[in-house]
């Protein structure tokens, strides 16, 4: 992975060194809350409902085991022992002390990590698939590209007071694991018809109050022109974006209220000023980055055993092996998904233990490595098929190996209402709920995917689950609209709504009748996603309101 | 107020023209009283500023350039990031070897930003701040973007 040099390590300790001052003149009175507010968002800093909640960037979620164990013993030694992975693949501490807060940062920084821009209105954490690299379908790992756009984007002056925040999103395969749809720039890895590396470049996804399914706006950028490229889309975005309404200044708004062909005529005039400047890349800087993310020295097939030979040894084991790996590029190895969806934790949390358990069994089983997923999972991307059972076995005594990766209570939540300053309603509880009614059954119904947010923000992509919940306020009580049929895969959908909102005893009954719905009508494996697309939604609407 | 210029505090010689005053020598006129008189005040010696605000449309006044010595573009809040982007066309792209001066709602934590995208001097709200936006000035010695 990516080791800093002199210049990256100086940056962030310099950064470290700003927000300590920054922080320590809000607390002398020197900077008014108004002043200070952008200030610390822009190094991940909310203020919640309870305390500061501390937002750190993990950058296309990608953690060595080192840096895992720097996340424990910030959630030990600051926090509650214990920390929550996003949909951004980021982590979130709920708990911290705002004069605390530049101690961690420096923590975070003496293992190349920090928290810049991981909100505000500025260039967010540059995601991507967390199987990247290891994958088959792949055209090009994207992470080197990730980590190219995250220099270029990390503390840039002219786009650090933006209309709203910005997210990137990088896919090098085919099948979109890093829901490239939804984000302000999704890049899809391509190759032209030489062989010339580039990406096809959508702009103006979302999620959110309004959200919206990205748009082409250039069917191919060369790799040496990404960054000017993006320059120019930010740039027409930072001096046209609405300012005037918080609701309507992401870029999926000034693309839809421009048109996308206008749009595009201002970028690419904006872009051919700068194409040939300085932003070029050179193949010297592309391979510099590149080659930090060679691939490891696999093992041969010839000299490592399989996991078959172990499945006799239990059910569970083989229950687990089927439902939280899948396979791998290599022979012989498989990728292991860590599920932080146990009956007994918030969907993305996980304990200091945990996560100091992760970070050995990485070295162990992983050459050191854990990815971060957008379904708020970890994963172990290089496990010899050898080893699973011995890595089961210790994830199963740590509460790691819940065997429900994709199911229903895999589910992405966001912190809601217990947390949140922004949400109409819980999640949590909610999520517990579901928790309690499927997890006997959740195998047994298959993949299915469940996105809940607390409110239309939409941090739970509630939109673009197959079954989607979003949190609403009426007259001061909790309800929750449900959408249905919505995909987050290589070809983004959002989910339809169900009609109107359910009240919050009633909710978990409601999605325990879709799941009948869906049980009775499919056709033996058919998805869910099929099944809806074949009865359409009146079946649901149905069983639904006709209970409630 | 107070002006910063090369890490250091200026005395300001420049003065913000009121529509309905005289011209004097060193005014910085804004951009409509610009558009409305500007034969005339193409024919005038003395030196010229021009006051934008951030949002304000380049193609109007990009061919103007050269008819000025300082641009002052307005910042009306300090989140908001539109004369970041307009310094950075005025400069870089339109090529102006002036003074571009950010006046308005300027942090001293903003100072380092400013003068990398084109801005080269600084209103600031009195001294203690503008000595603070000096010092913010020495905050960080590397940075990643370049041109």
């Amino acid at each position: 992975m990516y080791q800093y040099n002199d210049i990256d390590q100086t940056l962030i300790n310099e950064r470290v060194e700003e927000f300590r001052d920054q922080t320590q003149r809000f607390l002398n009175g020197e900077l008014t809350e108004e002043q200070f507010r952008p200030l610390r968002l822009m190094n991940g800093l909310y203020i919640q409902t309870h305390a500061p909640m501390l937002r750190v960037n993990i950058p296309y979620g990608l953690l060595s085991s080192k840096q895992l164990r720097m996340m424990a013993h910030i959630a030990n030694k600051y926090d509650k022992d214990y920390g929550h992975f996003t949909t951004r693949q980021n982590i979130q501490y709920n708990w911290p002390k705002l004069e605390q807060v530049p101690d961690i940062l420096a923590d975070l920084a003496s293992v190349q990590m920090h928290a810049i821009q991981s909100s505000g209105n500025c260039i967010r954490n540059i995601t991507s698939d967390p199987l990247a690299g290891v994958s088959a379908d792949e055209i090009e790992d994207p992470r080197p590209y990730c980590e190219i756009i995250r220099q270029w984007a990390t503390l840039h002056p002219e786009f650090s007071y933006l209309p709203r925040k910005f997210k990137f999103a990088v896919s090098g395969s085919p099948k979109d694991r890093a829901a490239t749809q939804v984000h302000d720039i999704g890049l899809h890895v391509k190759k032209d018809a030489n062989g010339q590396v580039g990406f096809e470049v959508l702009v103006g996804g979302g999620l959110g109050r309004t959200p919206v399914i990205g748009q082409v706006i250039a069917p191919f950028i060369a790799e040496e022109d990404i960054l000017s490229y993006s320059e120019a889309i930010l740039r027409t975005y930072n001096l046209f974006g609405r300012r005037d309404n918080k609701y309507k200044a992401r870029i999926k708004i000034l693309v839809r209220e421009t048109g996308i062909d206008k749009f595009k005529a201002q970028v690419d005039a904006e872009w051919e000023t700068i194409k040939n400047g300085p932003l070029k890349l050179t193949q010297k800087e592309i391979q510099r980055v590149k080659a930090q993310f060679a691939p490891f020295t696999y093992q041969t097939p010839a000299s490592i055993g399989t996991a078959s030979d172990q499945q006799e040894n239990s059910g569970a084991f083989r229950q687990w092996l089927k439902q939280n790996t899948i396979e791998h590029k290599q022979t012989g190895y498989r990728v292991v998904f860590i599920s932080l969806k146990s009956p007994t934790q918030a969907p993305g949390d996980i304990t200091t233990e945990q996560m100091n358990t992760v970070a050995d069994l990485a070295d162990q089983f992983s050459f050191g490595q854990i990815r971060t997923t957008h379904d708020q999972n970890l994963a172990l991307t290089d496990v010899l098929e050898s080893d699973l059972l011995a890595l089961w076995q210790q994830l199963s005594s740590a509460q790691l190996a819940t065997p429900n990766i994709g199911t229903i209570t895999d589910m992405i939540c966001c912190p809601g209402l217990d947390f949140c300053s922004l949400a109409n309603a819980s999640s949590i509880d909610i999520a517990q709920g579901i928790t309690d009614r499927f997890t006997d059954s959740a195998i047994d119904t298959g993949n299915l995917s469940l996105k809940m947010s607390g409110c239309m923000n939409g941090c739970g992509h509630h939109s673009i689950g197959e079954i989607g919940i979003l949190g609403v306020d009426k007259k001061g009580e909790q309800w929750y609209q449900l959408t249905l049929g919505g995909a987050d895969n290589h070809d983004s959908k959002l989910g339809d709504r169900l009609g109107k909102a359910i009240a919050k005893d009633n909710v978990v009954d409601a999605i325990d009748d879709i799941v009948h719905v869906y049980k009775e009508q499919r056709n033996s494996n058919e998805t869910f996603a099929n099944t809806y697309q074949r009865i359409g939604i009146q079946p649901f609407k149905d069983k639904v309101y006709d209970n409630h | 107020m107070t002006i910063i210029k090369d890490k250091s505090i200026i005395d300001d010689t420049w003065h913000v023209h009121q529509d309905d005053e005289p011209l004097l020598d060193n005014s910085i006129i804004n951009l409509a009283y610009w558009l409305e008189n500007r034969d005339s005040l193409k024919a005038n010696q003395s030196p010229l500023g021009l006051l934008v605000e951030g949002d304000a449309d380049i193609h109007s006044f990009k061919d103007d350039l050269s008819q000025f010595a300082i641009i002052a573009i307005n910042i009306p809040a300090f989140t908001d990031g539109r004369g970041y982007s307009l310094a950075k066309l005025i400069r870089n792209q339109y090529g102006f070897t002036g003074e571009i001066r950010a006046v308005g709602d300027v942090l001293p934590d903003q100072a380092l930003y400013l003068t990398r995208v084109g801005f080269d001097a600084l209103e600031l709200e009195n001294e203690e701040s503008a000595q603070l936006a000096i010092n913010k000035l020495n905050d960080y010695s590397v940075c990643y973007q370049v041109g």
